[in-house]
Parts: structure tokens; C-alpha cells; sequence
């Protein structure tokens, strides 16, 4: 895949350092991790608005910024910005909005293509009224054609979903995503909101005290968290500590509250930790299954990581029920109440009585324990 | 109304009117300096411009005197080279009225400009216009009403002024006497009539310019 966004920024400021270097291909680069790990930062260093210390900033082949030789004004950078809460002219009418970074172009072709982003966008109807008669959704869109009318090398959002509430920002995501896949520029897109990274990114880069603790395509990110770190500030749940009794190129043997666990190691990263060396470890909630007791004695040839506890919390999210579970093993329980969280389905719920029944045995497919690197 | 009150009236016209231009050209870029710039010395400034906001303005006007009279750091130069000095002219008057006035238009128009959200100023930049362009089109139309509120007051302190007026400007009857200094010439004098009319005249421009700027200030919001 060849790179079309080669960004490395050193940046001193009072109290923070931004030191970040990544790459990116075709499609929207996603910036994810907490508040106040850079995210911004990087931005506003690719729109020119900020100048790093040290660095390098190209876009398809053009260098925009190179530490002491090159530093284009964000005037000639042609970058576009969506910013956090849109920064729409107030003044302006949603037409004079999306045409402002057009006002070198004849004032004939600066109409026609004005209306032509309003037309793309649905916003047609709206062409004389203010930002402030809108709806968010229809401010998103006007932020979008304003950036996108200069026909951007590169598009910037930042958290463009935040202004939003919840019902709307899922539909809004999803047009977000049509609407930058249709334009086909270069993006880079800040979010904290996970789902929203990995609905709106190709690739994630993760963000945390203003450095990259990984950068990956999605699904990668999603299934290989490069450390404990990461999955944490992806929002995993069931991030658990053990120790590591055997490590072979496809095995890995870990001693957790009293159960011998066997996870799936990834050969492509050869990860092979000593004996007795302490290991972090994710089981998603809802790839542990629960052992039906009308089917008879659980088999352990047939069950994986078979183990056994008690239901002593539970959270209903509508669809689901979240499970809290404690272990039959003595000592203190791995995350606080309880060892392992479960997410089960509510028709599952019903159908196994789970209100009533409080005691399980639990199985995990060794393919669902993922191994995070020290 | 007899000659003189008719002179006072339309002298202090005149010199509020042109010392409120004179603060909207100098008042408004050291507001926008003041909101959105760093630079060396600009505590200072802030302090300088405030100044006679603070200081009793008899002792502005000493300051004009020290700075601008024929003996002055400037107006010396000034009187060796063409013979003439600010000084007891109506110049004077005006010069008076808008360091006076300053403070007072720079705080009210800087604060509008703050208010004014740097993203929208950033946006500005990334859609290819310069910071000059900027100011002009974003920052200055969102700070409007802001800056007339200010241009408002600076009005009224203009019109109202009296202590520094009489210290670099004298109490010349139709040169330099504007309305306040006129009234007090009439109480001292005991004129009754003529203060009568020119403290309505000063009280309900006053009413206007408040009300005026009132309004403005709510919009500004």
C-alpha cells in the first residue's frame, strides 16, 4: 500500500510533549485515545495553525512542513478543517459558509461550484439561512462542504460527532462514512469514542500522553492490541494479569486464579515470554459461553478452559445482560467484586433462567484469550 | 440662547465627534493588538492606555502639558520648528478628549474580540485568507457591536470631558470653552439659564448614548 500521509512532529509546550510519528494510506486515518493525549495537536500541526519543533509533514508527495527548509502557510496548504463544534461563520449564510475558500475563483464558477457542494451534501434548500436556524446534523454538513469546497489534499475532523446527541451521531456517523468514502479525500479524524473509530477509520492510530502506543489497520487493532496500555485505552473489558507456566510459536499456557488457561499465541509475532514471567491477557464478555446444565456433565475434551462461579452482579444494557462472575477460587477476586465480566443476550438470559440459576460453569475457546506483549 | 452657548454646543460637538474618530482609527487596531497579539512591552501599553481611566484627569492633563505643551517633550521640537503650539487651541481639546475617551473604547472593543472564537479565525486561515483578510472578515464583523458599545462610550467621555481639557486647553470662550467647561464658566457666574439648558442638553445626550449603548452591548452577547 503505498503511503500518502507521512507525519513525524516533535512539539515542546508547557507541560506536554507531543512526540508522534506515523503513516498512512488511502482512506481516513483515525487519531483515537483519551482528552489531552495530542490529537488535536497533530492537526492543527498538519493545518499549519501550529509549528513543531522538529519534523516532517508530507501529503501525496508534497512536503508541507520539514523542520528549518519547508513551512507552508495554512493559507497555501489547501487542508481542509472540520473543527470541534464546526466553527461555522455565524455571520455568514450556510452559501457564503461553503464558499468562503473559494474567493480566488471567478466569481461564476465560485457560484456554480458553491452550489454544487450544497446540492452533494443535501443542503440545497438551506443556501440562505444562518448557521445558528440549523439543526447539528445540518451543521456537520455544511462544516464538511466548507472544507471540502477547496478541494482538499487532505481533510481534517475533529471529533465531528461530539456536538451531537446520541441517537443522532450514530445516523450521522454513517453518513459521515458515505460522505467521505464517496469525496475519496486523504482524512485524519480525532475521536475518544472507539466504536466511532473503528466504524469511520481504515486505520487507527492510538494516541495516549502524547505519543503512539499503536498504529494499525482496524481490524488488527481490534483483535491485537499491541500491549496492555492499548487495550485499556480502548475501552476492553476483562484485561487480567497471570503468569505464564509454558510459551510455544502457537500456545500459551497461563496460571490465572487458580485455573490453567490456554490461549492462542500469534505466530506471525513470535511472542515467547519465559516461564513464570507475569502476563497481561483480554476474554471480550461475550465469547464466554455459558455451560447449559439440561445437556448434561460439561466435558473437558470437548469444553476449553472450562471453570466454574457464581453470577454476583449483573447490569441490564437492554439488549444484553452483563454478567459480573466470581470464580470458585480462593483469593481476592482479579477485578475487584468479581473475576470476569460475561455479556449474554437477553433471550439467552431467559431461556437459561440466568435470574433464578446463579451458578455456571463457564467455558473460553482458547482462540478468544488474546495475549497482550509486555 | 446667547452666541456663546451656541458656540460651546457646537465646539464640543465637533471636538467629541473628532476625537471619537480619532479612537475608532487608533482605539480599535490597539484593541485587536491588545486581544490577540504578544509582544514585547505589552503590559505596558495595556497600562499606558488604561491610565487615565484611573488618574484623576486634571493630572492626565499635566501629563499633556509635560508631553505636548511648548515646553514639552514634543511640543518643544514642534514649536522651534514651525512656531506653533497645541497648546490653547481647540486641537488641544480634541487631543485631550481622546486620551481620555481611549481607555474606555480599547477595553470595551477588546473584550468583544476576545469573545470572538480563534477557531473561527483558524478557519478563516485554512480557507486561504491572510490574518489581515481575517481580522476584516470574520473578526472584526463578530466584534461589532462590541466596538460601537465602545465608540459609544468614547463618545460620551469625549463630550463629558472636562479636567484634562481645561489643563492643555484653557477656557477660552468660543475657541476652547466646550459645554462642561461652559457650564461651570455660567454657574461661576451665575447665569442661571444658560447652565439650566446645557445640563439638559449633556443629561439627555447622555440618556441616548446609554440606552444606546446598552442595546449594543445586548446584542453583542
Amino acid at each position: 500500500m503505498s503511503e500518502r500521509l507521512e507525519v513525524r512532529i516533535l512539539k515542546r509546550l508547557p507541560g506536554f510533549t507531543l512526540e508522534v510519528a506515523w503513516t498512512a494510506g488511502d482512506g481516513v486515518a483515525v487519531l483515537f485515545g483519551p482528552s489531552g493525549a495530542g490529537k488535536t495537536l497533530t492537526l492543527q500541526c498538519l493545518a499549519g495553525l501550529l509549528r513543531p519543533d522538529e519534523g516532517r509533514l508530507v501529503v501525496d508527495g508534497r512536503v508541507l512542513f520539514d523542520a528549518g527548509r519547508v513551512d507552508v502557510p495554512p493559507q497555501a496548504r489547501r487542508v481542509g478543517y472540520v473543527f470541534q463544534g464546526y466553527a461555522l461563520f455565524p455571520h455568514l449564510t450556510v452559501a457564503d459558509n461553503v464558499g468562503f475558500g473559494l474567493r480566488d475563483l471567478p466569481a461564476a464558477r465560485r457560484v456554480e461550484k458553491t452550489a454544487e457542494v450544497l446540492e452533494r451534501l443535501g443542503l440545497a434548500e438551506h443556501a440562505r439561512r444562518l448557521p445558528r436556524e440549523l439543526s447539528g446534523g445540518q451543521r456537520q454538513r455544511v462544516a464538511l462542504g466548507r472544507a471540502l469546497a477547496i478541494d482538499p489534499a487532505l481533510l481534517l475532523l475533529d471529533e465531528p460527532l461530539s456536538a451531537l446527541d446520541a441517537p443522532l451521531r450514530r445516523a450521522l456517523r454513517d453518513e459521515l462514512r458515505a460522505i467521505l468514502s464517496e469525496w475519496r479525500t486523504a482524512a485524519v479524524l480525532v475521536t475518544h469514542d472507539f466504536t466511532e473509530a473503528y466504524r469511520l477509520g481504515d486505520r487507527i492510530v492510538v494516541y495516549d500522553a502524547g505519543r503512539v502506543v499503536q498504529s494499525a489497520p482496524r481490524s488488527e487493532l481490534l483483535w491485537q492490541p499491541a500491549s496492555e496500555p492499548v487495550a485499556r485505552i480502548m475501552g476492553i473489558r476483562n484485561v487480567l494479569r497471570g503468569t505464564v507456566v509454558k510459551a510455544t510459536p502457537d500456545r500459551i499456557q497461563i496460571r490465572w486464579r487458580g485455573q490453567l488457561l490456554e490461549a492462542v499465541n500469534s505466530p506471525s509475532r513470535s511472542y515467547l515470554p519465559a516461564a513464570d514471567s507475569p502476563i497481561a491477557f483480554f476474554i471480550r464478555p461475550e465469547y464466554v459461553r455459558l455451560i447449559r446444565k439440561d445437556r448434561g456433565a460439561a466435558d473437558p475434551s470437548h469444553h476449553m478452559n472450562l471453570m466454574e462461579g457464581a453470577v454476583v452482579g449483573e447490569e441490564d444494557f437492554g439488549t444484553t445482560w452483563s454478567l459480573r462472575i466470581r470464580l470458585d477460587a480462593p483469593g481476592a477476586a482479579a477485578q475487584g467484586d468479581h473475576d470476569l465480566e460475561v455479556e449474554v443476550p437477553h433471550l439467552v438470559y431467559e431461556i437459561l433462567e440466568i435470574d433464578r440459576d446463579r451458578r455456571w460453569q463457564f467455558s473460553i475457546h482458547r482462540g478468544s484469550i488474546h495475549v497482550l506483549p509486555a | 440662547m446667547s452666541p456663546d452657548t451656541l458656540d460651546a454646543l457646537a465646539l464640543s460637538l465637533r471636538v467629541a465627534v473628532l476625537a471619537t474618530v480619532v479612537n475608532a482609527l487608533v482605539g480599535v487596531p490597539l484593541a485587536y493588538l491588545l486581544a490577540r497579539r504578544r509582544f514585547a512591552g505589552k503590559a505596558l501599553l495595556d497600562l499606558l492606555v488604561t491610565l487615565p481611566l484611573v488618574l484623576p484627569p486634571t493630572v492626565t492633563g499635566y501629563y499633556l502639558i509635560v508631553l505636548l505643551g511648548r515646553r514639552g517633550w514634543l511640543g518643544a521640537p514642534l514649536y522651534a520648528a514651525t512656531g506653533w503650539t497645541i497648546a490653547f487651541t481647540w486641537y488641544a481639546a480634541v487631543v485631550a478628549a481622546t486620551v481620555m475617551a481611549l481607555p474606555l473604547l480599547v477595553r470595551t472593543a477588546r473584550a468583544a474580540i476576545e469573545s470572538v472564537d480563534r477557531d473561527l479565525e483558524k478557519a478563516a486561515y485554512t480557507l486561504g485568507r491572510s490574518e489581515w483578510r481575517t481580522t476584516l472578515e470574520v473578526t472584526l464583523p463578530l466584534a461589532r457591536n462590541g466596538i460601537l458599545a465602545g465608540l459609544v462610550l468614547a463618545f460620551a467621555r469625549a463630550l463629558g470631558e472636562f479636567g484634562a481639557t481645561l489643563m492643555l486647553a484653557g477656557n477660552i470662550p468660543g475657541k476652547t470653552a466646550t459645554v462642561p467647561l461652559a457650564i461651570y464658566t455660567a454657574v461661576q457666574t451665575g447665569e442661571q439659564s444658560t447652565v439650566l439648558v446645557l445640563v439638559a442638553i449633556l443629561t439627555a445626550l447622555s440618556c441616548v448614548v446609554l440606552v444606546a449603548a446598552g442595546r449594543l452591548g445586548a446584542r453583542a452577547t
